[in-house]
């Protein structure tokens, strides 16, 4: 019986009605070790950011159970679930999905608000952020004046900001050159490495490889093979 | 908190446009609403100016302006009811005005006692320091142009008998497009060729001791053929009458409800649009943790600062624009319960519209933060 820090069981979820109905997922059992980065592959549309969306807690399954920092979080409330995001999990998107409006520092600065209202000192600690991927020029900049790579590092800083144990990517690198998607794959391994943080990583980028421990391919809602990577 | 001032200050094109659309709505219900409120106004002005507690009319008389003769002899007998303080006379006529130059143009003639009330128009003799003649005749500012008098006193001509312009006075203008001339009741109902055994509107004041209603009441006992009405009884029909039974009233009733109501859409639409254009950052706050409240907050920080500027500005343009107004519509009137009735709709529809356009698109489906 593998650990239920963080997985799916049994799980199933379907969009849409009657003849439209799509099975995004049809009962999946997965389980992500805590202290590991994990690439979830396959096909487009196999329901790789419908799982991930279960275990960030954006969405329920129609059946089976999610488990997050080992407590099951099906019956909790839309507030109860707010709760659990804002304490244990982090996400990054393929879009970055930064506020416009607000230059990089407040992003990040944003984020410890979110996980803290009452924390002292986020202005610094965001800065420190910041420095530590390389931005330490880049702090007022707003975001449509970074380049992707930039943006990318803000998006981990921001989501980094608070302390998260769980950090949920999707395609974080798909919007990225290869130079700047390896360094993404540097800092997000080294969160698993320095931090002991749990990474789920969903991609159809095979760079992603020799940074992660287990690859988990899903095809047509279900997972078809889990490999461990050496 | 930041969140909500950066987008303002950032996106100040999109800020503009949603400020001039709250603005515009301001606008278009402090303008509807003058319209109304001044019409409504001026559609029972002289039976307001009255100090009486009651009016006598003839029966089926619908308004003011449209007065038809009763017996002279209720006014003596109306004196003797007990209750009945004091009475007074007014009359009014379409007359034949013709200027000093020789031009001829419709008056509505209004001719009063002096007691009738201290706002009423009337040749004021004993208050008058360069001495007015008891038959004065008065006319309105706003009239100006219609009565084509230089200088007063000026010899003018009414129905054929001369009479005395002598003093203007301010705010009651034209309503019918008719200007109205005031003078004492004696010289009205000379100019009307109208006898003392003929009256049109008896004017009562009641007796401390006594209640209004039970005087009117037994006035009603004692002459059946008259109508017998409080001043705000009159008043009320006069101004149902202009409002809701003539095509120009109903007009302006019907223009400010629809302004009111295509102001509030405006409202909601404009502000509905600004926050939905930054939905997909609601979006990405509430996945990142941020609770409900948390999202409310700034989305409605941001729809009151565009709703506060907007009817700001709506009301800074809008007063100007009605006091330019008046020249042409002199009984637009504005009160200052009409700016707060108007604003306070809006910022409350600024609300609704931003709470419920965060919510629609977030309780959906929070899931959307992943598609690019
Ligand atoms: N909100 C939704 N409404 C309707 N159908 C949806 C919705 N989200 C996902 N689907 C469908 O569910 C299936 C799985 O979608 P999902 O987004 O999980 O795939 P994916 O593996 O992430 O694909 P991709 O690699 O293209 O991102 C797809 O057929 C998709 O069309
Ligand atoms: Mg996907």
């Amino acid at each position: 019986m593998p650990n239920h820090f963080l997985g799916v069981e049994g799980a199933s979820v379907s969009f849409g009605k009657r003849e439209a109905q799509v099975r995004a997922l049809r009962g999946v059992s997965q389980f992500f070790e805590r202290g590991t980065l994990s690439l979830v592959m396959g096909p487009s549309g196999s329901g790789k950011t419908t799982l991930l969306s279960l275990l960030g807690c954006l969405l329920s399954p129609d059946e089976g159970t999610v488990f997050i920092d080992g407590v099951a979080v099906n019956g909790l409330s839309e507030t109860e679930k707010t709760v659990v995001r804002q304490k244990k999990i982090s996400f990054v998107f393929q879009a970055f999905r930064l506020f416009h409006s607000l230059s990089a520092i407040d992003n990040v600065a944003l984020g410890f608000e979110l996980r803290d209202a009452a924390l002292p000192g986020r202005m610094e600690m965001a800065r420190d952020l910041l420095v530590r991927f390389g931005l330490g020029d880049k702090l007022s900049q707003e975001p449509n004046e970074l380049s992707p790579g930039e943006k990318q590092r803000v998006a981990i800083a921001r989501a980094l900001a608070g302390n998260p144990p769980i950090l949920l990517a999707d395609e974080p690198t798909a919007s990225l050159d290869a130079q700047a998607g390896r360094n993404i794959c540097q800092i997000l391994r080294n969160q698993v490495d320095d931090d002991g943080r749990t990474v789920v990583v969903v991609t159809h980028d095979p760079r992603w490889q020799e940074f992660a421990d287990h690859t988990i391919t899903l095809c047509d809602g279900q997972v078809e093979q889990v490999e461990k990577n050496l | 908190m930041k969140l909500a001032w950066q987008n303002i200050v950032h996106d100040r094109a999109r800020f503009s446009v949603t400020v001039l659309g709250v603005s515009f709505a301001v606008f278009l219900m402090v303008f509807q609403g003058s319209l109304l409120v001044g019409f409504l106004r001026a559609a029972s002005r002289l039976i307001d100016a009255s100090d009486s507690d009651l009016w006598i009319t003839a029966r089926g008389v619908q308004a003011f302006e449209f007065g038809t003769p009763i017996e002279g002899r209720v006014r003596e007998m109306a004196a003797g009811v007990p209750g009945v303080l004091e009475t007074s006379r007014v009359c009014m006529a379409f007359s034949v005005y013709r200027t000093p130059n020789g031009k001829q143009q419709v008056v509505a003639l209004v001719g009063a006692d002096r007691n009738v009330g201290e706002r009423f128009p009337v040749p004021d003799v004993s208050g008058s320091p360069e001495g007015m003649s008891p038959d004065a005749v008065l006319y309105d500012v706003s009239d100006r142009d219609l009565i084509q008098v230089t200088a007063m006193p000026a010899e003018v001509e009414v129905n054929r008998h001369r009479a005395r312009i002598e003093r203007v006075i301010n705010g009651y203008g034209a309503f019918l497009g008719v200007p109205f001339l005031f003078t004492s009741y004696r010289n009205a109902s000379r100019f009307m060729g109208v006898g003392p055994e003929e009256g049109m509107f008896v004017l009562l004041r009641v007796d401390k001791g006594y209640s209004t209603s039970d005087v009117q009441r037994s006035l009603r006992q004692r002459f059946p053929e008259v109508e017998v009405l409080t001043r705000d009884e009159f008043a009320r029909k006069s101004r149902s009458y202009w409002t809701i039974k003539t095509g120009a009233g109903g007009a302006i009733l019907t223009a400010a409800v629809l302004g009111f109501l295509i102001g509030l859409v405006v409202v909601s639409q404009t502000i509905y649009a600004n926050t939905m254009e930054n939905i997909e950052e609601y979006a990405t706050l509430k996945a990142l943790g941020a609770s409900q409240a948390f999202v409310a907050r700034i989305v409605l920080t941001q729809a009151l600062i565009c709703g506060a500027v907007g009817s700001i500005l709506g009301l800074l343009t809008v007063v100007p624009c009605i006091g330019y107004a008046k020249s042409l519509i002199p009984w637009i009137y504005t009160p200052w319960w009409l700016l707060l009735v108007m604003v306070v709709p809006s910022l409350a529809m600024c609300s609704l519209a931003s709470i419920a356009s965060v919510r629609s698109a977030l309780t959906v489906e929070p899931g959307r933060v992943f598609r690019a």
